[in-house]
């Protein structure tokens, strides 16, 4: 085997790693801009989808870019022509749950929806689910105001079975988004 | 030549020589015995249902016991009643209202996959009942329902539409707060719970009573027990110290799982050192997971923890070999 | 190369997940439904046929120092590839997974074939390998998810049968919600492999009984 100096051998690694990744990347680039238009479209239908579920005029829905102050666990506000959809994300049992809830501008809840969470199944996961007890759960909230509770603390929503804390996060997530709302006057 | 007659009629064999009339039977015979008092309590704080759910339990554990080994051609273990104790427990740590289908559910899992799939007794790795409750979990509902104690509201044989449902006191206890129930109701067990758990002086009748037959030392459940109580002493959430302990106590399935459960042979240590070690472990998890955990009870957890961390606590305080030199005794 | 050996030990004898056990992660986290294990499996197998064969043309230009760079670097293209056209064109799929297709990157099944195959045969047979190792993979996931499927939810093709709730075959409570946790995950995988032994040992027998027969 013929003798090569340290600065060849190195230089040879480097730019034969370099090519690869370079081809590597270009190829990546291709593709991401094929898929790009795709992809972004996808995450806008689910938006509106998540958005029509909790408001009736979704279509005309707008995402503020200013978050009014003081509202810790509000990720996203839209408007639309005569309501309010507010992404919350209040602490469940074993993690954030990402809700959307759906405020008149009077500051009466339209309805809620779940969008993820990673809540026990069989028991937190109910609020989410789309079967009866999901759905009696989620439409207890349609038509109150904000300062909600649950039953255990004196309030009027009723906890699933087995699920007090998942109650109580997605309860706080429906005060905070009225709150934000009551903000935005 | 006198001598020489008794001389034909000795055997020769190979060790152990000396026989003790101790065998696995009897000593779950004494097991079984010493839970008699909890399950006549358990009928009488929960109704007649209470002692249909243990039979039936008992009997399907003992059914797939006696099915396992019978399929497998394995020697027969049924009747050495191990498995009698395992259905046993396993209804002691499930509510009243719990369904029958469910239980034998319970059942299979701790006999079949934890107890004979790892070799039977004496090779689970794990408490069968335990990890039977654990796989029961599959049902949240049905096994976090509690019933309100006393015979009035209990669930029926046949149908549990009747009961009336309450929160035990270690719900109220997760949140930090002093239950409803008074200290005096949670020792002799008036209290919303598991089958065989609530009452805390019946559970320490069996105590007293294995303590006797020497079944089992007091190490394991009195480590145990201690670590509790002095965890709940020094951290009482802002009530009152005493009776916090007490509530810490007296509650839950505390006294079950330290006596019953927690000094199972085959998944507890047998050194000394590693005993006591395994109690405290069982105290401390137990604890952690009543204040910080998920779920409102951490015993069973705890004790399963600590089951597969006995292949390590039987490492320590091994005697030193009669003669060995100090450093190889502890190499080996 | 022999075809048949290779499907042979990529289905049974060498299955990446029964007896090499690598990929473990994917494998315990996402056998809950029939679809997300197709989806995973196809997924699996299309990124390895193409970084075997990319490595396999490239053996003699990569030079063996920087070898595990080079070959992360090419794996890592085709996952982000994947991933993106599932983002684009399948959602669905792409949400159920979740960070399990990122994380193929470092599945050790990709890299392990391309160490011990690709790097040291031609394309064609290392597109095979590919071929063959996808399949097993995508094979014991399917049987892991409709086990898991079936004993923990009741259905069977969730996520792509009857309009993505799958059929029901056992009514909804009396399912062990268990088998579809992470502990339902360890139990399965425990009875396949248990199963795949069985098996393998059953067939090897019967080719020895066939084998003394003839002589």
């Amino acid at each position: 085997m013929k003798t090569e100096s340290t600065f060849k051998y190195v230089l040879r690694l480097s730019l034969t790693l370099l090519l690869i990744t370079a081809v590597v990347a270009g190829l990546l680039a291709g593709v991401n801009a094929i898929t790009k238009p795709r992809i972004e479209a996808a995450k806008a239908e689910k938006t509106t989808k998540a958005l029509s579920a909790v408001i009736p005029d979704a279509d005309t829905a707008k995402q503020l870019e200013q978050l009014p102050e003081g509202t810790q666990i509000v990720a996203a506000v839209y408007e639309s022509d005569t309501a309010y959809a507010v992404q919350v994300t209040p602490g469940g049992f074993d993690n954030v749950i990402t809700m959307m809830v759906g405020v008149s501008k009077e500051g009466k809840v339209l309805g809620i929806s779940i969008i993820s969470h990673t809540e026990t199944a069989g028991l937190g996961a109910v609020a989410a689910a789309q079967n009866a007890k999901g759905e009696a759960f989620r439409s207890q909230f349609a038509g109150q105001g904000g300062d909600l509770a649950v039953t255990k603390d004196g309030g009027t929503i009723d906890a699933l079975t087995g699920a007090t804390i998942t109650s109580r996060a997605v309860t706080a997530g429906v005060n905070a988004a009225v709150a934000c709302v009551e903000k935005l006057g | 030549m006198a001598q020489m007659k008794y001389f034909y009629e000795l055997t020769v064999s190979s060790s152990p020589h000396a026989h003790s009339p101790i065998t696995t039977q009897t000593i779950m015979r004494d097991v079984l015995i010493a839970l008699l008092p909890a399950l006549a309590g358990s009928v009488y704080f929960f109704g007649l249902r209470a002692l249909v759910v243990t039979m039936v339990s008992a009997a399907a554990a003992m059914f797939f016991e006696w099915a396992y080994r019978k399929m497998m051609k394995l020697d027969p273990t049924a009747y050495d009643l191990s498995a009698v104790v395992t259905g046993v427990l396993l209804a002691f740590v499930c509510p009243p209202t719990i369904p029958y289908w469910c239980i034998i559910v319970g059942d299979f899992f701790a006999i079949i996959v934890v107890k004979q799939l790892f070799g039977g007794i004496g090779q689970n790795f794990v408490n069968p009942a335990l990890a039977g409750r654990a796989f029961m979990f599959s049902w949240p509902v049905l096994m976090s329902t509690w019933v309100k104690v006393g015979a009035e509201h209990a669930a029926g044989v046949f149908s549990t539409v009747d009961a009336v449902t309450a929160a035990t006191p270690l719900a109220a206890m997760h949140q930090g707060q002093l239950p409803d129930a008074s200290v005096m109701d949670m020792f002799l067990g008036n209290i919303g719970g598991s089958l065989g758990e609530t009452s805390a002086l019946l559970l320490l009748v069996g105590f007293a009573y294995l303590l006797v037959r020497k079944v089992i030392t007091p190490r394991i459940p009195l480590a145990y027990i201690g670590t509790v109580a002095v965890i709940a002493f020094l951290f009482p959430q802002g009530n009152d110290r005493m009776t916090w302990m007490a509530a810490q106590l007296f509650s839950g399935g505390l006294f079950l799982g330290a006596i019953f459960m927690a000094t199972d042979y085959v998944t507890s240590p047998v050194t000394k050192l590693g005993q006591v070690v395994f109690g405290i472990g069982c105290g401390v998890l137990t604890m952690l997971i009543r204040c910080f955990g998920g779920y409102n009870e951490g015993v069973s957890y705890a004790i399963l923890v600590m089951n597969a961390c006995v292949v390590l606590l039987d490492k320590i305080g091994r005697p030193v070999k009669f003669g060995a030199p100090k450093k190889e005794a502890a190499r080996s | 190369m022999n075809f048949r050996k290779q499907f042979h030990e990529g289905l049974l004898t060498k299955n990446p997940v029964l007896v090499q056990l690598l990929g473990m992660c994917s494998v315990l986290a996402i056998t809950t439904s029939l679809f997300n294990g197709l989806g995973m499996g196809l997924s699996v197998t299309v990124i390895l046929i193409c970084s075997n064969v990319l490595i396999s043309a490239l053996r003699r230009v990569i030079p063996s120092q920087i070898r595990i760079a080079a070959y992360i670097v090419i794996i890592a293209g085709f996952v982000t590839i994947v991933d993106l056209l599932l983002q684009a064109f399948v959602p669905a799929l792409s949400e159920s997974l979740g960070v399990f297709i990122p994380l193929i990157v470092v599945n050790c099944i990709i890299l392990g074939r391309a160490e011990a195959f690709a790097s040291k045969n031609g394309v064609l047979a290392s597109a095979v390998d590919g071929l063959c190792q996808g399949i097993g993979y995508t094979v014991a996931l399917c049987i892991m998810c409709i086990i898991r499927e079936f004993l923990g939810a009741g259905t069977f093709g969730g996520g792509i049968l009857n309009g993505g709730e799958g059929i029901r075959i056992i009514p909804e409570g009396i399912p062990a919600m268990q088998m579809v946790m992470p502990v339902g995950g360890f139990l399965t995988l425990g009875f396949v492999i248990a199963g795949s032994q069985w098996l393998m040992k059953r067939m090897e027998r019967k080719q020895k009984e066939k084998e003394a027969a003839e002589v």
